[in-house]
């Protein structure tokens, strides 16, 4: 395919604002009349609430309401079991307890230290693993009355919110066939998104009963869609705006301060209510990233031909299940890594802790999973000799194979990995060795991983596209996807372009998102922002060709078959001079006697994935995503013997895109999540005390990764096109990140000299691991 | 966000400066002196630290000298760590404290809110510590100059309404071969794990010490174990650790059981950095 824009590193759209410092975000937004609403949070991670009062609290000047939480709806995703503000008891460190509305922010904060609640302290569930012990605390008691959807499977009495089995094959022959197995554990507790923006959100409620709010979001059509449904207000009249998104991660994927906001709104006649997040109120309060205790067995033949896999997945979701449902069932989909395995059991446990509830992480379960997987195939090829990256390429993954979840794999629905890896071992220069030593002390390692993933996103999950034109026949764009800092918005300026045969900058791109006038896109989530929008727009594109087209056959007095359209014009295919613009059409063609026909031209477009389906509860058989992007990854670092401290040399991923759309933008995407897995992987997690508390809730001891620390960053990409996608492009905003932790586990449990189970792999880790003390 | 309002002065003078406190502090208003004021803003914010009435000891000239005068190399306490760091007038300062907190904080970090600050790391004091440097102090009583050592314990002990405004080092020490190394718990941003920093002197060995312990120190005990030519390297090092002071900071940084495995480290790093 030759192609003029596809592939060009066109500038971002929004670029120009962000770089002068114009551009504005949720909190920019500035109204005189904007109220504060700051929260209370629980100081303890499991407590009984036995009295709270507000009485010195509202006599501050200025304060409006104080809200508790009786009588609200009880909230969640998948499973209503979140009061908004605590009732009864409280379930984490960091818990919206009450709710102050005041005039200032100051006045809220002093009307909210007033505030005297005492607290019966809890026994804490600390880990998956405690929690999912016979006699462990218990963080729901009334679990089997909880309201939910039908494929969520909590079981009461116990902290398991949801359940997702895996039974393919016989795990039990396969194993008994192998000639070897490894077996191991895994954990790590959860940790932060840390975007830029840290949340925000405005409410207000006008007297017409149109509930306005504004959101740092991830998911504006599922704030409106949720509130109408907690609360019993009407859909129509809930209208959600999403400026410019500083950065989300996942973390804004799900809905916590919206409520706030509205039910601070409410209580004071509909003013407008902010509720901001502080950066430690973002860390404890709003949900994080989602921990995990794991088990890995798995069995090969003496070639290391993969026969087996038993995995037992304890996700940390801390005190509610929200977004837990999804990322249970995530990692259960793909919980074997990118390799063909014809025997899998797994059980994938969603646990409660007292813990800050999760939500997703870039990477969406993926990340987390391959670490346990990726380190457990390592150990294989330890044992059985054989050379790391030649262990996966004879069990990679293929076309004729089967997932987890029993879908059959074809040339379009997942990605070549052995030419992945293939190409990943040139870019790391493998056959230079996996070891080489510098001196006495100094020594460098190489540790490589691979990873897929696919989306389970809800199956009759849609996205919209509406075109418009202006006079002069440019063209605007308008996409319920949320302007994150993906630059999805201009790829998709630069799709309409291609498909167009126009000039990029005449494309318009809305960047706000307003649920009342933009068509929805599901959620900006999971990669498949240009996947959906992406086919919603060429739908949209063909609409509006075929109504150019139609209009111009008249005016050309020629049939539609015969013109073509290119350059912001309409014309005759083999005499291209005979033709007419798209300003002389778009709104209507006018002869010169002042006659009209034709009329504005307004293009539609729309996606809905196709055929997939719920997870069979016995077995997981169905199919859960689209399709499978695989990737093949390495990580060098240079690691000091006797202090046992390392360097992050060099990290490189070898991703199968199927095309690249925009070539800095995807370069872009794939080294920030590479540095974000590197981050998470060697410094970033929630550190707890005894009594279930965060001890590193700011920036100065909660510290991702610092430019200057970063490793040389090598990419490359394999192109498979997916046939179902727009050009073929394949999601790329998750996957560099997914496969960091388990390379360079790999490579520092080769350095160390010991296997490494846990994240992060600081330098005191490895001590305690070599010590025994782990 | 503070969520106090305070009264903000800017004194011109020495004098000015302590008046203004005094007069502060009789109205109740738990004065504090400040020059950088970054504890003031990133601790106020979670209610860490309070005052109704700031002292910005910016223009007194006196804080703001950095030169040499009579064998001493005298530094204002109001300059900024970057300032300090630009001139580099004193290595092992300049090495030292070019590794506290981030560039960004350190155009507003000074020397003396460093030494004098809450957090307990005071990186900055270390290298005056090792140097026997004079601190030329100011307050009710007018202008005292007293050795570091004598009023420095754990932090520099000050007596209500009075503050730091000059640092005075003997060029002896100045030139003094030195080391300094900060091992944190990960790369390179973060607090220290341990921040050592050391130099030479009349052929003995002297260290100080910040992350170690909840304060940066210096240890007579442990330089005369490490200063200890009968014993073997390894041997030194190991009385040296056990004259390290009570307790050992064990937090999210790192335990103190695994600080004692880097210490170990880090003086075999300084002793051979001066063999």
């Amino acid at each position: 395919m030759n192609m003029e824009v596809i592939g060009k590193s066109v500038i971002r759209k929004e670029a120009q604002e962000k770089v002068t410092g114009r551009a504005l975000y949720t909190h920019d937004y500035h109204s005189t009349r904007k109220l504060s609403g700051r929260v209370v949070l629980s100081p303890y991670a499991h407590a009984r609430i036995t009295s709270i009062d507000t009485s010195n609290a509202r006599k501050v000047t200025g304060v409006r309401a104080i809200l508790t939480g009786e009588n609200i709806a009880l909230t969640g995703e998948s499973m209503r079991d979140r009061p908004p503000l605590a009732t009864d008891k409280v379930r984490y460190h960091g818990e919206a307890v009450v709710l102050v509305v005041a005039d200032t922010p100051a006045q809220g904060d002093l009307a909210a230290s007033l505030i005297n609640i005492q607290y019966e302290l809890l026994p804490v569930v600390h880990t998956p693993t405690q929690a999912f012990q016979n006699n462990a605390p218990l963080v729901h008691e009334r679990l089997g009355e909880y309201k939910k959807e039908k494929d969520v499977y909590p079981v009461p009495g116990t902290n398991i919110a949801h359940h997702v089995k895996i039974r393919k094959g016989n795990v039990e022959k396969g194993l008994a066939e192998s000639s070897v197995t490894v077996e191991a554990e895994y954990s790590f507790s959860p940790s932060d998104h840390a975007a830029m923006e840290t949340r925000s959100s405005i409410a207000e409620i006008r007297p017409d009963g149109t509930i306005k709010i504004m959101t740092s979001s991830q998911a504006p059509f599922m704030v409106k869609q949720l509130i109408a449904s907690y609360f019993n207000e009407d859909l129509g009249k809930i209208v959600v705006d999403t400026p410019l998104v500083g950065g989300a991660y996942g973390g804004k994927a799900a809905v916590q301060l919206e409520l706030l906001a509205y039910l601070g709104s409410k209580a004071v006649g509909g003013l407008p209510v902010e509720i901001f997040n502080e950066r430690e109120q973002d860390i404890i309060m709003s949900p994080c990233h989602i921990g995990l205790d794991a088990k890995v067995k798995i069995g090969a033949d003496p070639n290391g031909i993969i026969k087996a896999m038993k995995i037992q997945f304890l996700w940390d979701g801390g005190a509610y299940s929200d977004k837990l449902i999804d990322l249970t069932r995530a990692g259960a989909v793909d919980c074997t890594g990118p390799y063909k395995v014809e025997n899998v059991w797994c059980d994938s446990y969603g646990m409660y802790t007292n813990h800050t509830y999760a939500t997703p992480f870039r990477g969406f379960s993926h990340s987390e999973l391959s670490f346990a997987i990726e380190r457990t195939v390592d150990l294989l090829a330890k044992k059985l000799q054989i050379d790391p990256l030649e262990l996966r390429y004879r069990n990679a993954i293929k076309p004729g194979h089967t997932t987890p979840t029993r879908v059959l794999l074809n040339q379009s629905n997942v990605g070549n990995l052995q030419e992945c890896i293939e190409k990943l071992r040139k870019l790391i220069r493998w056959e230079e060795g996996q070891v080489k030593e510098i001196n006495e002390r100094l020594v460098r390692v190489k540790g490589i991983s691979c990873s897929w993933k696919t989306s389970t996103i809800d199956p009759n999950a849609p996205s919209g596209v509406i075109l418009t034109f202006n006079r002069d026949g440019s063209i605007n764009l308008m996409s319920g996807v949320v302007e994150i800092g993906t630059g999805t918005k201009t790829v998709l300026a630069q799709i309409l372009a291609e498909k167009m045969k126009m000039n990029v900058e005449k494309i318009h791109v809305r960047m706000k998102v307003d649920t009342q006038t933009t068509p929805e896109h599901w959620k900006t989530v999971a990669s498949r922002g240009i996947y959906m929008a992406g086919r919603a727009l060429l739908e949209a594109a063909d609409d509006v060709i075929a109504q150019l087209k139609n209009i111009a056959s008249i005016v050309l007095r020629a049939p539609t078959e015969d013109l073509e359209v290119a350059n912001s014009r309409v014309f005759i295919k083999d005499n291209p001079r005979i033709g007419v613009d798209f300003k002389e059409i778009c709104y209507g063609y006018q002869y010169p006697n002042g006659n009209s026909i034709g009329g504005q031209i307004i293009g539609r477009g729309n996606f809905i994935l196709r055929h997939l389906t719920y997870l069979d509860p016995e077995t997981g058989e169905g199919n859960p995503g689209p399709e499978w992007t695989v990737a093949a990854y390495g990580v060098e670092v240079e690691f000091d013997r006797r202090d046992l401290t390392y360097r992050l040399i060099r990290a490189a991923s070898v991703i199968d895109i199927g095309i690249v759309l925009n070539e800095k933008a995807a370069l872009g995407q794939v080294m920030g999540a590479m540095s974000m897995g590197l981050s998470f992987a060697g410094r970033e997690t929630f550190y707890y005390d005894e009594l279930g508390q965060v001890l590193n809730p700011q920036l100065r001891t909660y510290r991702p990764l610092r430019y200057g620390e970063n490793p040389e960053y090598l990419v490359d990409f394999v192109y498979t096109p997916d046939l179902q996608a727009a050009y073929g492009a394949r999601g790329v905003g998750e996957h560099g990140l997914l496969g960091m932790p388990g390379a360079l586990g790999n490579a520092l449990s080769l350095a160390a000299n010991v296997s490494l189970h846990h994240l992060p792999l600081t330098p005191e880790l490895i001590w305690k691991t070599k010590a025994g003390k782990v | 966000m503070l969520s106090f309002d305070f009264d903000y002065y800017r004194p011109k003078t020495l004098q000015e400066a302590v008046g203004l406190f005094q007069n502060a502090d009789r109205n109740g208003k738990k004065p504090m002196y400040i020059s950088g004021a970054t504890e003031l803003l990133t601790l106020g914010r979670i209610n860490l630290a309070f005052t109704e009435a700031a002292i910005d000891l910016k223009d007194i000239v006196e804080g703001n000298v950095m030169q040499f005068e009579q064998g001493y190399l005298v530094i204002g306490a109001n300059l900024t760590l970057t300032k300090i760091e630009e001139a580099n007038l004193f290595p092992l300062l300049t090495n030292t404290s070019s590794n506290i907190a981030d560039h960004t904080a350190r155009g507003k970090i000074t020397l003396g809110g460093n030494i004098c600050g809450q957090i307990f790391y005071r990186e900055a004091v270390l290298p005056f510590l090792l140097a026997d440097s004079q601190v030329v102090i100011v307050g009710p009583e007018g202008v005292t100059v007293k050795p570091l050592n004598e009023i420095f314990n754990e932090q520099l002990i000050l007596k209500k309404g009075e503050f730091l405004i000059q640092v005075a080092t003997d060029d002896r020490y100045i030139h003094a071969p030195f080391i300094s190394i900060k091992r944190r718990q990960q790369w390179e941003t973060g607090y220290p794990l341990i921040t050592v920093a050391a130099l030479k002197i009349d052929g003995e060995v002297r260290t100080a010490f910040s992350g170690l312990c909840p304060f940066p120190f210096r240890s007579k005990k442990m330089e005369a174990a490490l200063n200890n030519h009968e014993l073997s390297v390894k041997a030194r090092i190991q009385s040296a650790l056990a004259e390290v002071p009570s307790p050992i900071l064990n937090d999210v940084e790192g335990s103190s059981e695994y600080r004692l495995f880097v210490l170990q480290n880090l003086l075999e790093d300084v002793l051979g950095a001066f063999d």
